[in-house]
């Protein structure tokens, strides 16, 4: 058993033990609207040749005692008086969750994994579900893994992923478990409610003298809380409104109709971009999906300067990966050529988000509208305009891994699709970056043409990195 | 000393550690960067007091202004403004920017900006404004910085007139940082070892795209990315527009002028030495109001004030404030020469009681050369004389031209030029402005120049006025003490 293997399935074995859903976890489970506002990501898994499948389900069922949440399932209070809980799930069958089919080919594994991700979770389950594809050309395999954002968001996701692979081809033998939990939570939806308003009313006086002194406050210095007010308002209205208006080659959408594609780029090049462009991997990614839309809107005969794009901006520090983050609309540009002015003019986009003191809106939201029916959630969720393009980067492992006997050839993670006509995830796995696409096919008039042209945006982005003499820039 | 926060000479200096070259740009905004406040506003100013907006183009230019301000589209405001200039001529545009560079705006550049911009000059950076305003706004600053290249919103002019609107987009956000990287493509300058400087919120992009950005005064929201960035921040001194309390000391230093000039001759006539009352006058008369405005001086070199007497004392002159701070310098037994235009300006006559001028009427060169006759006979009497070369105030730091008169006055009277060369005073007090700050005046006495002819007259006037601009570029320090 290696050292790394077992701090890493420690790790996993902690891995988020809070019996609450955070508030805006509760917005998105309780705004679901499968699958047009749907929150459930899949991840298509590569391995190198079909693992054991007895040694699979070992492996599965190890995991889902190591990670607790994967046989808990969701339970709502009967009334919205409190955030949902996660509870131990006392029917769990892994059966039901774990199963393998045959196919003939790589296509035919993305097409079937649209099919998983767009059937709507039994949500009184465990929210995940993973299908074996086996028969694929030279004894290859794939795992597909479909999971809700309630349980893992796409970057928990790729972490557990990760966390719970192995270093190793070989099995091993007396892997760790994670303590039992002490009690299992109470987990009726009446008491859950009954729970939560207890809560309510006996803070209600607390809650009453803060909300007077605060106005109280307020009233000595009006001028002071008003511009702030105003200012506040003034950054929320900009973050809604102020990117660029929808490309119309990228709709109507209806986001019933997934289509699923892949990519594969050399990470060292994109870095060496994004360098040049004095951005990080992520504004590369961001410019690379630019560049495949702008061959796509040039082969339209469509002029387009800019589309908005989803990106993710961490609250931190810019440059960090950081543990907050916030999702924000920047107007992506098509106009600019060059594959590194590209990177640089998102860059400053990105950065230019940090002038916002709403960047957190939803975070701060999220709680006030959790309180209210679901249809208020879903309908504010849908108030701010959809982006185009949602653009993600994650962190894989920096290493091989394999599951069970089988080594992982790439992983890529394909997002849902709330309001936008493509998702694009970035997945850094050893030297390769592994590019997943969920596109809503009822957007794109010419599916073929935006995957040659998504092909060719990412042959550009690693040909414009500068060939450092004696080093190669492709996999070492 | 120097008159600049540790923070600007610490950043200064890592400029002239840094990488030189015309491949290293450095990219200043205009507006709250530069200079302080907005030469737009200036600029709208101007067009209200003449009565050139109507009540219509008024109320749509105050509802975009607020729009903007609660989240609204913030270039909007300008498209409205340029579009109101449809059918104006250019050529009386950039005459009026001309005009109220002169007037307002030369008056708000920063001087930490100013030296900010030398650094980079001095290290053969290639320096350019980077704003979304016109040209028109910022040429005369540009110029009076020595900054050659402009990044601006370019408006589109037709037979001589605007046609109201622009010549691609407005250089505002992202479009100011296309506009900067497409100048460094254009002129080979790397941006990776470039310098930018921004105040507004969005100037992120703009200094994002360089590799030294710094938030220059930023505003709130800029100061929080900065923070969340890691970028530097710097905060410099505004050259202040005249405070309410800044006001009520220049009213009591006005008087305390007037009380010393009075006490000074009444203790004259009591002791029946006109002489000696009109020097205890010029000293109560520079050194009270000076107390009471809050100004004190620093002076490098005093002691060569007094080694060459009688001699002609000859300034820079930028302000007001130059003649009590030249006053207090030169204590006793001098005079000046103005010209006659100005024997009747009400701040002229308190003191010209006390210091007798010398009255030159320019008008008749042949009473202006029996006036100069008089002078040199007053300096030979041992009366030193005051001048300021440049003729007429600068509207900024930037040395004018020098004239020949007192260097002539010099040689007939055969008494040596002592340079006083001052810093600052334009801060304190601006050339138009009625208000004096409290403050300090940077004072530097340079060597005494004796035995000059007419023959090498021209090469060493032009020697000494690069002395000039040298001791402004780089203040020496005060060593001797």
């Amino acid at each position: 058993m290696s050292e790394e293997d077992v701090e890493r399935w420690t790790a996993a074995a902690t891995w988020t033990a809070s019996a609450e859903l955070t508030p805006v976890q509760t917005l998105l489970w309780r705004a679901e609207r499968h699958p047009v506002q749907s929150s459930t990501s899949t991840v298509v898994v590569d391995l190198d040749r079909a693992p054991d499948w007895e040694r699979l389900v070992a492996a599965a069922e190890w995991g889902t005692r190591l990670v607790r949440r994967l046989r808990q399932r969701v339970v709502d209070p009967l009334v919205p008086t409190a955030p949902p809980t996660w509870a131990d799930d006392p029917t769990f069958d892994l059966g039901y969750h774990l199963r393998r089919e045959r196919v003939s080919s790589r296509d035919e594994v993305l097409a079937q994994a649209t099919q998983v991700a767009l059937r709507p979770f039994d949500r009184s389950r465990p929210l995940w579900e993973g299908v074996l594809f086996e028969g694929l050309p030279d004894g290859a395999a794939a795992y597909v893994l479909k999971i809700h954002h309630a349980l893992a968001d796409p970057l928990g996701t790729v972490q557990l992923l990760s966390m719970l692979q192995s270093g190793r081809r070989e099995h091993t033998p007396r892997k760790p478990l994670g303590a039992e939990p002490a009690t299992s939570v109470d987990a009726d939806p009446v008491e859950l409610a009954v729970a939560g308003l207890r809560v309510d009313v006996s803070t209600l006086p607390e809650a009453a003298v803060a909300t007077a002194r605060t106005l109280a406050h307020a009233a000595t210095r009006p001028q002071v809380v008003v511009a702030s007010a105003l200012r506040y308002g003034a950054s929320v209205r900009r973050l809604m409104t102020q990117a660029a208006p929808p490309s119309p080659e990228l709709s109507p959408r209806t986001g019933k109709r997934w289509s699923f594609l892949t990519l594969d780029a050399p990470l060292d090049p994109l870095r060496a971009v994004a360098r040049q462009g004095g951005g990080t991997l992520d504004d590369a990614a961001v410019a690379l999906v630019l560049g495949g839309l702008r061959r796509y809107h040039e082969r339209r005969g469509s002029a387009v300067p800019e589309i908005p794009v989803g990106v993710r901006v961490s609250l931190d520090r810019a440059d960090d990966l950081g543990n907050r983050f916030a999702g924000a609309v920047i107007s992506g540009p098509l106009a600019v050529e060059d594959p590194v002015d590209r990177v640089a003019a998102v860059r400053g986009e990105v950065l230019s988000l940090h002038t916002e003191r709403a960047l957190e809106v939803l975070d701060v939201a999220a709680p006030v509208v959790n309180r209210l029916p679901s249809f208020v959630g879903a309908a504010a969720l849908r108030t701010a305009v959809p982006p185009d393009a949602f653009v993600l980067t994650l962190p894989g492992p920096p290493r091989r891994r394999y599951m069970a006997g089988a080594q992982v050839q790439g992983m890529y993670v394909l997002g849902p699709l709330p309001g936008a006509a493509l998702t694009v995830s970035l997945v850094t796995c050893g030297d390769t970056a592994c590019i997943g696409v969920n596109v809503d096919a009822s957007a794109v008039a010419d599916l073929e043409a935006l995957a040659e042209c998504l092909a060719e945006g990412v042959e550009e982005m690693v040909s414009a990195a500068p060939a450092a003499d004696g080093q190669s820039v492709g996999p070492t | 000393m120097s008159g600049l926060s540790a923070e600007v000479e610490q950043a200064i200096e890592a400029i002239g550690a840094g990488p030189q070259g015309p491949t290293v740009g450095a990219f200043f905004d205009l507006d709250g960067t530069l200079v302080a406040g907005y030469t737009a506003a200036t600029f709208y100013g101007d067009r209200l007091r003449g009565r050139a907006v109507s009540p219509a183009e008024f109320v749509r230019t105050v509802v975009t202004a607020v729009d903007g301000e609660l989240g609204g589209d913030p270039t909007r405001i300008a498209h409205v403004a340029f579009s109101a200039m449809r059918g104006e001529s250019e050529e009386a545009f950039a005459d009026l920017g001309e005009r109220l560079f002169r007037s307002k705006i030369a008056g708000t550049i920063r001087r930490e900006s100013r030296a900010l911009v030398h650094a980079h000059q001095r290290a053969g950076h290639t320096v350019a404004v980077a704003s979304a305003a016109t040209a028109y706004q910022i040429a005369p600053v540009a110029r009076d910085l020595g900054v050659e290249h402009l990044v601006c919103t370019r408006l589109v002019v037709e037979d001589g007139q605007f046609t109201g609107a622009t010549d691609g987009p407005m250089l505002w956000g992202r479009h100011k940082a296309s506009g900067v990287r497409a100048f460094a493509r254009e002129h080979d300058v790397d941006l990776t070892a470039s310098y930018a400087y921004g105040n507004g919120y969005e100037d992120v992009a703009f200094l994002s795209s360089v590799g030294h950005p710094t938030a220059l005064n930023p505003h709130r929201d800029l100061r929080a990315a900065a923070a969340r960035l890691g970028w530097p921040v710097l905060d410099l001194s505004d050259p202040v527009g005249g405070s309410l309390l800044a006001a009520g000391r220049t009213v009591a230093a006005l008087a305390g002028m007037n009380a010393g000039v009075g006490a000074g001759l009444a203790y004259g006539l009591a002791r029946g030495d006109l002489r000696r009352g009109r020097n205890a006058a010029i000293s109560l008369a520079t050194r009270l109001p000076m107390a009471l405005a809050g100004v004190s001086l620093d002076v490098l070199h005093p002691e060569r004030l007094w080694s060459h007497r009688p001699a002609i004392f000859i300034a820079n002159h930028q302000s007001s404030l130059d003649i009590p701070v030249l006053g207090r310098l030169l204590e006793r037994d001098f005079t000046i020469v103005a010209k006659k235009e100005a024997r009747w300006d009400p701040r002229a006559v308190v003191g010209s009681v006390v210091i007798d001028p010398a009255w030159i009427d320019r008008s008749d060169s042949e009473s202006a050369r029996a006036t100069l006759a008089g002078v040199v006979e007053r300096v030979r009497g041992g009366t030193s004389l005051m001048i300021f070369p440049e003729g007429t105030r600068s509207p900024t730091p930037v040395l004018g031209p020098f004239r020949k008169g007192a260097f002539h006055l010099a040689a007939q009277a055969g008494v040596p030029v002592v340079p006083v060369v001052l810093r600052n005073t334009g801060e304190l007090m601006g050339r138009s402005s009625l208000v004096l700050n409290p403050g300090v005046v940077d004072v530097c006495v340079l060597e005494p120049e004796t035995d000059w002819r007419v023959e090498d007259m021209s090469e060493r006037i032009a020697a000494l006025h690069t002395t000039f601009e040298q001791t402004l570029a780089h203040w020496p320090s005060g060593e001797h003490r």
